[in-house]
């Protein structure tokens, strides 16, 4: 009897699994990419796809009144419930840790590569909750959901750049307009605590699969590393949940004969046993070197444009592949970057603690022109002035760079700066823009903990596009390009100032009532002793 | 940070789902780039278990951890926005286990070495929290120097505390590793939970066993248990009252149409909803309230100048 139990139960699992498998209502594919990098990095890509068919993003409309019950099997459901709670179009939520190089490690595969966290959403208007209302939910929900500090992205760095964020998906036509709501936290980190909760929205955890490649011993170490959470409708098609990992890994910095190999085994530190039975495709896409002799193992299932792939569903397992070189890496003299048409350079210079200057150097690679928007999201810590905006083209200073600018000034204590402005670089030119900033005198209590340390500036945007003959910018031709962050040394107080200002008040008023009290209270007379005493 | 992270595992272990943990670690030890060791945290110089693991949720970290924040999730006043995972979503049939450590002193207990939480805050914490039946019992256990102070001044029924050290003693660090450069872990600590690596879920050991357990000469000062407002004898309260999540099935009395299988009272646990109305109005009302006292308390100070002044001169 209990023999029979035992064997009913895997087979009801595989059942379920099947009817899964069959029902086709939802998705879920995963995919591993793996590039080997000019500089002898290596960069994985994790991404976990999972698509509700025929769904489509609740209207803030509906908001009030009861909602669809929800049943999920491959959908995270924890994530569906605030999406649905606050009528959410469109999320993007990214949490990366170290500066990702353009120029040596190309265009990476996600484009939300801003250090820190990042998160920007695109939601209808009309309900009785504001916007805003929901845009604080949300941010609080997901703070919530992913263990990171994301109810500090509030109204002092929120902001609504829509024409660097364009939804990526498609937005539904409802009666009132979507609006785009955008805050970044440079200074917010990602560790295991992150990952856990990522893990959880999969539907076989890090169990089997791809995702069991996911330790986090040797993704924290790696010298670049990020996750994304991005959640889009396509019309037609449904609603697309992806989760992404991203990590740059250095094969040179753990192996002693400064060879370029890696395996499952050395980069994660784990191989695959198992696939994840109810991913519907489950491939590993490796980029093959060009011009250098190499080895891999196993055999891939296909090899397409110098791009092996692996069906983790079919290979034995378990899978451990291996990309081999016979020669030592030399590190190369020049770097190439054809994926990034400039590179960027941001400072802010000045050692003043009252002023300061921000300056932005960006180099066109490329030999005909290309126009970027630039953007500034930041805090109001930091403040523009716009009039002393210079442009110096290849060291000369040059109008007509700028045209298309917004601009909302920042509000002390309470809103962002909003700078935005269509740059057109000429070919093959280095343009340098300077402006000079303020920066703020804090209050007493809106300094953190660790004042000294400086204040943490979210990274610029840059989104290149192509202009039409109207005058309109198109859709980008390609993803966003994050510069780095700056840190900013605000004036800090002595802190132990309060207290040194209060002891010295309190001894001032002690001395000198106790002085006059005695003064006052005291009765002075002349004592007079005889002269015959005196002797 | 290797103290609590030990006292989060150990609890996890002995059965209590993150659900029913916050944790709040104002530091970013684990993954910062200058841990030689990325995403783990070690309680022993030879390294040999990993407290941060592969599995763990951090409810609030680095600037959240502030005294305002912990007092919030005590009394549970907090914006409807806030989500479950951020709250302490106890009731009267409740236990809670509060453990803090970090620097402190006579009465107090630093926090981001920034603010500072006092032994009266805790207290009139832990009273609000009686008034609002948010607990059934609470253990309080701290980790500082002169700890003991730290409970000196509770006055709700129903809360055992216990501490490391006495007045005007330090509490010291247990085991320095020397790869890392820093001692990992304090060693009132440490000797609590090697005595709780014994414990399992079945486990009927009871809190004097592990108030006797601490050895005076190890850990270099005198650990101090207040039960006097705690209305069971020690020696008939589990550890797992307060450690473990132990399921117990309470079979009721045929008259009542549904037999309910109840959990028994657990450490940060239930939920029970406060409508968020009546939180924010609460809380608006106290803020009105400490306004008007403001302005009674100037008005007092400057008719006590005023009568100061009148006195000296009527002396005169």
């Amino acid at each position: 009897m209990l023999l029979g139990y035992r064997l009913i139960w895997p087979a009801t699992l595989l059942h379920l699994c099947l009817a899964v498998l069959g029902s086709q209502s939802e998705l879920f594919t995963e995919k591993l990419t793996i590039n080997s990098l000019q500089d002898g990095k290596v960069a994985s890509k994790f991404t976990f796809t999972a698509l509700l068919k025929g769904a489509s993003p609740r209207d803030p409309k509906t908001l009030d009144g009861e909602d669809e019950s929800q049943h999920y099997t491959l959908f995270p459901l924890a994530l569906g419930q605030i999406l649905r709670e606050y009528g959410v179009t469109e999320l993007h939520l990214t949490l990366n840790a170290g500066n990702w190089n353009y120029d040596r490690w190309g265009y990476p595969g996600e484009s939300g590569v801003g250090t820190g966290a990042e998160l920007w959403a695109w939601m209808g208007d009309g309900a009785s909750k504001t916007v805003d209302e929901r845009w604080k939910g949300l941010r609080n929900a997901l703070a919530g959901l992913f263990c990171a500090s994301l109810g500090s992205l509030d109204e002092l760095r929120t902001t609504s750049p829509a024409e660097s964020f364009v939804p990526e998906g498609s937005l539904p036509r409802w009666d009132a307009a979507h609006q785009i709501r955008h805050a970044s936290l440079p200074s917010e980190h990602v560790c295991t605590e992150n990952l856990t909760p990522f893990l959880k929205l999969l539907p076989c955890k890090s169990l089997s699969g791809i995702a069991s490649l996911l330790n986090p011993h040797r993704l924290f170490d790696a010298d670049w590393h990020g996750m994304g959470v991005h959640v889009l409708w396509h019309e037609g098609e449904g609603v697309e949940v992806r989760l992404t990992f991203q990590a740059v890994s250095d094969p040179l910095r753990s192996l002693l004969g400064k060879k370029q190999d890696w395996s499952f085994q050395s980069l994660y530190d784990r191989t695959i046993h198992r696939a994840c039975p109810v991913a519907q495709s489950s491939e590993v896409v490796v980029s093959l070197p060009t011009n250098a002799v190499y080895a891999i193992q196993p055999e891939p299932h296909a090899v397409e444009r110098n791009l092996a792939v692996y069906d983790v569903n079919t290979i034995d397992k378990p899978l451990n592949i291996r990309l081999i070189w016979p020669d030592p890496f030399t590190y190369p003299l020049e770097y190439h970057s054809d994926s990034t048409p400039f590179s960027v350079k941001r400072m802010l210079r000045g050692s003043s603690q009252a002023w300061g200057q921000l300056s932005v150097v960006i180099t066109n690679h490329r030999s005909t022109e290309v126009k970027t928007l630039y953007l500034e999201t930041m805090p109001w810590l930091v403040q523009f002035y716009l009039h002393t905006i210079q442009t110096r083209v290849n060291g000369v200073i040059k109008d007509g760079v700028f045209s298309n600018l917004t601009y909302i000034p920042s509000v002390p204590h309470s809103r962002p700066t909003t700078f935005q402005v269509l740059l057109t670089l000429p070919p093959k030119s280095t343009v340098e823009i300077t402006m000079e900033v303020t920066k703020a005198f804090l209050r007493y209590t809106e300094h953190p903990p660790d004042a000294q340390r400086g204040w943490d500036l979210p990274p610029a945007v840059f989104t290149p596009v192509e202009v039409m003959e109207n005058g309109s910018s198109s859709p980008p031709l390609m993803g966003r390009i994050y510069s780095s962050t700056l840190l900013v040394d605000l004036a800090t107080p002595d802190f132990s100032m309060p207290y040194n200002v209060i002891i010295f008040t309190c001894s001032v008023v002690a001395f000198s009532f106790g002085s006059i009290f005695n003064l006052l209270t005291r009765k002075f007379a002349v004592l007079r002793f005889p002269p015959d005493n005196a002797q | 940070m290797a103290n609590a992270l030990g006292m989060y595992r150990t609890v996890k272990r002995l059965g209590i789902p993150d659900s029913n943990i916050i944790l709040m670690l104002a530091d970013d030890a684990s993954c910062n780039s200058r841990n030689k060791f990325p995403g783990s945290v070690y309680a022993n110089p030879g390294r040999h278990l990993d407290l941060y693991g592969e599995n763990i949720e951090v409810d609030y970290r680095g600037y959240e951890v502030t005294v305002e924040n912990f007092i919030r999730v005590l009394t549970g006043r907090m914006d409807p926005s806030v989500p479950r995972s951020k709250r302490l979503l106890s009731d009267e049939r409740s236990n809670i286990f509060v453990y803090m450590t970090g620097h402190g002193g006579n009465e107090f207990l630093k926090f981001q070495d920034n603010e500072e939480i006092s032994a009266f805050d805790i207290a009139d914490a832990f009273e609000q929290m009686y008034q609002k039946k948010r607990y059934n019992e609470i253990f309080f256990m701290i980790d500082t120097c002169q700890a003991n102070t730290m409970f000196s001044k509770l006055y709700s029924p129903n809360i055992l505390a216990t501490g490391s050290s006495g007045l005007g003693e330090n509490s010291y660090s247990h085991a320095n590793d020397n790869d890392i450069g820093v001692a990992v872990i304090d060693a009132f600590t440490h000797y609590v939970l090697e005595f709780m690596e014994e414990i399992n879920k079945t486990s009927t050991v009871s809190m004097q066993e592990l108030f006797n357990s601490i050895d005076v000469t190890k850990i270099n000062s005198h650990p101090g248990v207040r039960s006097d407002l705690f209305s069971r004898p020690l020696d008939k309260t589990r550890i797992t009252d307060f450690f473990g999540g132990v399921a117990q099935v309470e079979i009721l009395p045929p008259a009542e149409p549904l037999v309910a299988s109840e959990e028994e009272p657990e450490p940060e646990h239930r939920a029970t909803f406060h409508p968020p109305a009546r939180l924010v109005k609460s809380e608006s009302s106290i803020a009105s309230w400490l306004k008007e006292q403001k302005t009674l308390r100037s008005w007092a100070s400057v008719s006590l100048l005023a009568a100061g002044v009148g006195w000296v001169l009527s002396k005169k």
